[in-house]
């Protein structure tokens, strides 16, 4: 048994606004500030959630109830899949040594199913960046083979000193703003995100059309400069849409501005659609990467654009690298989009691609 | 038919898995974080040579995750105020596992973790119903499903193997299936001991693993 699955519903509460059209109307007028973040010496970039709670885990439960509450009625016994690359780690940080860690790592996890009044199946997804398509991936695989019919994928992605310190580690953040595809790209930046996406057997709006996942071990932090792997996924993902390079009317890039990995994605995409470029944006500069969320999170946000026929700008593009050679949409456009595929380029070797159709 | 090809258990002390991971590579891993090692040792162990390069998925489940190299990042970052040493970062992130493995398991196409969020249950059922799935579909040629963990006093990991195809000296076949199956298992982390159990003593034709939640259908595993 083989059914499509559809986006019934979205919820997403980000640094732009809480609701998706409350972030795509946001992303539509420009806006893009982030606020600060220090950690040690330096102080970052970051986009917070617009909450004022300051206990961690007072604020995860605010910020769970306003997504959970933007859906519609969920029956209690709807499967959750639940991404995150650090769950409640910022938990932990505010409690101090000795750090109380439950058994299972996932623990979170429970938490968030009782906040949401959700008893049924609960499944965690943990893959970096790449954590919302996987956690997708599993539950359009077993809706379309018929062992469920609907589902709610919620990605979470909270503030916390140690991811935000292990990415400066690294040098992989940028000291002012994300710039994708830029000449003068320097790093990410990071940023909170809680968004939720019910998946359904039953008809609606948007179509789930393609997914595909790969792995690209080149390296921990970035993957192979030529692309090839990226370039995969993505021919995969239409593969299994059943769709061309020709029918894509638009891509949701991973871009964040990262010199490495800007550079692989921009060398998929012209292996992938050669002279044939479909218009490019990055969401990024105006949400922050929020890398366990981020898939879903940008998901919502990208379907209320299309809904409203209003794709915003891709903020912090100025200068086009003549490496890359290829240019976000700088221009606001109106155009209407029946197709869009969306990509996710994960720290640690995640790729995901994924085709959203609209339904006549 | 998809062929359950190999049952495999493995547990180390946490000082004797470097060895373990030298013995199987014939050298040293280096900057592999406990759980990359006993993904890289279980791997290897499930597929001999001729099958690395198939296309290869693995789903893996953990309760434990990189619980202490967690607890060591907390400590840096809280306690110490600073930024992390860069590797200390990364030992946190179980993602990394299966691309550091990539190069000695060429067909290895894609992951997927799933953290535990209470002890002693698993989602043998879960990984089981996707492989069966993506097999079925051709997205892979075999799925590795694991479950590994790694506590202070021992690293531990349990597969399945499973093929799209039999090979020679498969152990059983797996279905999705809509029948009741008299024997039945439930989903818990020593699921692979009790498969192996069941293939050892021939009291029932199929087995069928139950899942803890409402799927339509259950796996049935069928002896060949």
């Amino acid at each position: 048994m083989t059914r499509p699955v559809f986006i019934a519903d979205t919820s997403l509460l980000c640094a732009r606004g809480s609701s998706p059209t409350a972030v795509a109307d946001a992303m539509w007028n420009g806006e893009c500030t982030a606020g600060r973040r220090k950690i040690g010496e330096r102080t970052f970039p970051y986009f917070a959630l617009p909450l004022d709670e300051t206990d961690w885990m007072a604020r995860a439960e605010q910020a769970i109830c306003q997504v959970a509450g933007q859906l519609g009625a969920i029956g209690p016994k709807t499967p959750l899949f639940i991404a995150s690359s650090s769950f409640q780690i910022g938990h932990f940080e505010q409690g101090g040594a000795p750090f109380d860690l439950p058994p299972a790592t996932a623990s979170f996890s429970r938490r968030i199913a009782e906040w949401m009044n959700l008893s049924g199946a609960r499944t965690s997804f943990s893959n970096a960046c790449t954590s919302g398509f996987s956690a997708l991936d599993a539950a359009r695989t077993l809706i379309a083979a018929g062992l469920i019919d609907d589902a709610i994928v919620l990605g979470i992605e909270l503030a916390n000193d140690s991811t935000l310190a292990g990415f400066a580690s690294m040098e992989l953040l940028s000291r002012t703003i994300g710039r994708p595809f830029d000449a003068l790209r320097d790093g990410l930046v990071l940023g909170e995100a809680i968004a939720a996406v019910r998946l359904t057997a039953s008809p609606a709006t948007w179509r789930l059309a393609g997914l595909s996942t790969g792995l690209d071990g080149h390296s921990t932090t970035g993957p192979n400069p030529d692309g090839s792997r990226i370039a995969e996924v993505m021919a995969g993902c239409m593969h299994d849409a059943n769709l061309q390079p020709d029918d894509i009317e638009l891509i949701k890039l991973q871009a964040a501005g990262s010199p490495g990995t800007d550079l692989a994605e921009a060398n998929a995409l012209r292996s992938v659609f050669g002279q044939h470029m479909p218009p490019l944006i990055s969401l990024k500069p105006a949400l922050g990467h929020t890398l366990g969320a981020s898939g879903l999170a940008e998901l919502a946000a990208l379907l209320a654009c299309l809904d409203a026929d209003k794709i915003p700008a891709t903020a912090g593009f100025s200068k086009v690298d003549p490496e890359i050679a290829l240019f976000p949409m700088v221009e606001r456009s109106t155009e209407h989009i029946e197709r869009a595929q969306l990509n996710l380029i994960g720290f640690g070797g995640g790729l995901a691609s994924l085709i959203v159709e609209r339904q006549r | 038919m998809i062929a359950l090809t190999n049952i495999v258990s493995q547990s180390f002390t946490p000082a004797d898995l470097p060895g373990a991971v030298r013995a199987a590579l014939g050298k040293p891993l280096r900057r592999a974080a406990p759980l990359t090692q006993l993904t890289l040792v279980g791997a290897l162990a499930c597929l001999p040579a001729e099958q690395r390069h198939r296309p290869t998925a693995i789903l893996w489940q953990s309760t434990s995750g990189p619980r202490l190299e967690t607890l060591a990042l907390l400590d840096e970052v809280c306690s110490h105020a600073a930024e992390p040493m860069p590797y200390d970062f990364l030992a946190t992130q179980p993602a990394i596992a299966p691309a550091q493995i990539q190069s000695f398991l060429p067909g290895l196409q894609s992951a997927m973790h799933l953290p535990l969020d209470s002890e002693g249950v698993s989602q043998w059922s879960m990984l089981l119903s996707l492989a069966a799935i993506w097999l079925e579909e051709g997205r892979y040629e075999q799925v590795l499903c694991a479950q590994l963990d790694h506590w202070s006093d021992a690293a531990t990991g349990h597969w399945l193997a499973l093929s799209r195809t039999p090979l020679e000296n498969s152990l059983a076949s797996l279905r999705l299936s809509n029948d009741a199956c008299a024997s039945q298992l439930p989903d818990t982390p020593d699921f692979p001991a009790r498969l192996a159990d069941w293939l050892a003593h021939r009291d029932s034709a199929t087995l069928a693993l139950h899942p803890p939640v409402a799927m339509k259908q259950a796996l049935e595993f069928a002896r060949l």
